[in-house]
């Protein structure tokens, strides 16, 4: 690495693509310590990146990719059928060494799969999850697996433990962070089949696990690390996401006569609660890093613009200067001389 | 080594399940693969071989005895090539 971080951009995938991409790789490129490989149809992102005022100094390239996944595509398929459209193209450069990082706001799935296939994972991981903190109500608490994985074997839940302790003591400074399982009660027994196996795991681990949580717990503070399946995970945080815009709107609406009142709650909700911040580092940081891939996968939602591209590329530069696959990896080698993965 | 047991060996790496538990009579959902474990372990067999499984004989096989007995008879044709 000549002092930049190389951040390979799936420059076809997201719903503004490929206009906002690459809008947000320029901007993203204005720093000096970064260099953007824009993956994907070259004629294409000649274009658009024509259209776009570069600084002199940008480090902003195009890399070509001769097929492009379509909307009705299965992601599974990519691996087969398209071994050389844009998120395959810049997961094998990270593989190759050609880029330290990865960044897509296509398909999550199809992502996922051109990581774990074309990259491959740590030793140990199965599959890769999302961690993010859960920022305001709960400052000290993360959440794995916020939607990479629908379903899950018991062992998974094991490793999202290991993953969240890493960001929990990487990225909120905590020592030792306390595990819970999400579960239906706070008892052993509760649950369905997969979360009752996992507690056994869990149980049995050596990790700091403290139990079952229930939701009502969740922004408790009670865990730093709360693990769960994806499903759970994307349902919980979409919701949690809400809650500031819909109480906000709900308190309004309580305080219809009283205009005076009305205002000043307005005035507090965007003073203290402003939705934005009621979020996770998924929001903020406009993606989520999939944790458990030998590399930085950084992936943000679909519908996102320039300015979170440009976001998520720095965020995705700042985890490979903090080292955060390496941190995984010792972690992982750590668990595995217990024999326990 | 037998091609049964490479295979198995693959299937049972990508799917994190014990292979005494692959029998022939296995079907994926049983050793609970589901579908990127299917096309990781069909991509695995096609680099270990070096053959190509079509989509559309993938699509047939109900169990493990059904992919491996595919894989045996690509491997065969190979050799006589």
């Amino acid at each position: 690495m000549n002092g930049r971080v190389r951040v390979a951009v799936d420059a076809m995938g997201g719903d503004h693509a490929p206009e906002e991409i690459v809008k947000g790789a320029v901007l993203a490129a204005q720093k000096d310590d970064v260099e953007i490989f824009l993956v994907g149809t070259a004629s294409i992102l000649e274009k658009e990146l024509a259209r776009n005022k570069l600084t002199n100094n940008s480090h902003i390239y195009i890399v070509g990719a001769s097929e492009v996944i379509k909307e009705n595509e299965s992601p599974v398929d990519v691996i087969r059928r398209k071994p050389n459209c844009s998120v395959a193209i810049a997961a094998k450069m990270i593989k190759s060494g050609e880029a330290d990082a990865l960044f897509s706001a296509g398909s999550t799935a199809a992502a996922a799969i051109s990581a774990i296939q074309f990259i491959g994972m740590l030793d140990g991981i199965y599959r890769p999850a999302l961690v993010g903190s859960l920022g305001s109500f709960a400052p000290n608490t993360v959440m794995v697996d916020l939607g990479a994985n629908v379903d899950c074997k018991p062992h998974q839940f094991v490793t999202f433990a290991i993953a969240g302790s890493v960001y929990a003591r990487k990225f909120l400074n905590i020592s030792d962070p306390k595990i819970a399982l999400l579960s239906t009660g706070s008892e052993e027994s509760k649950g369905n089949d997969v979360v009752y196996e996992a507690y056994s795991l869990l149980k049995n681990s050596g990790l700091n696990f403290i139990g079952n949580i229930e939701g009502g717990d969740i922004l408790s503070g009670k865990a730093n690390v709360i693990v769960c399946d994806g499903f759970v995970g994307n349902v919980l945080l979409k919701f949690y996401e809400s809650i500031g815009s819909h109480a906000q709107v709900w308190v309004e609406q309580k305080l219809k006569k009283h205009p005076p009142l009305r205002a000043l709650v307005r005035l507090m909700f965007k003073q203290l609660f402003p939705a934005t911040k009621i979020s996770t580092e998924t929001e903020k940081h406009g993606g989520g890093i999939l944790w458990g891939i030998d590399g930085v996968v950084k992936i943000a939602h679909g519908a996102s613009r320039a300015p979170q591209i440009a976001n998520a590329i720095e965020s995705a530069k700042e985890a490979v200067k903090a080292g955060v696959v390496d941190n995984l990896r010792s972690e992982l080698v750590k668990f595995n001389q217990g024999g326990k993965l | 080594m037998t091609v049964e047991d490479q295979v198995r060996d693959i299937v049972a790496k990508i799917t994190r399940v014990d292979k005494s538990i692959i029998t022939r009579e296995s079907t994926f959902k049983e050793i609970k693969a589901d579908s990127l474990d299917v096309v990781q372990a069909l991509v695995a067999v096609e680099e270990t071989f070096g053959i190509e499984i079509p989509d559309e004989e993938a699509q047939k096989f109900q169990n493990f005895g059904d992919f491996v007995s595919y894989v045996e008879s690509r491997v065969a044709q190979e050799e006589k090539v």
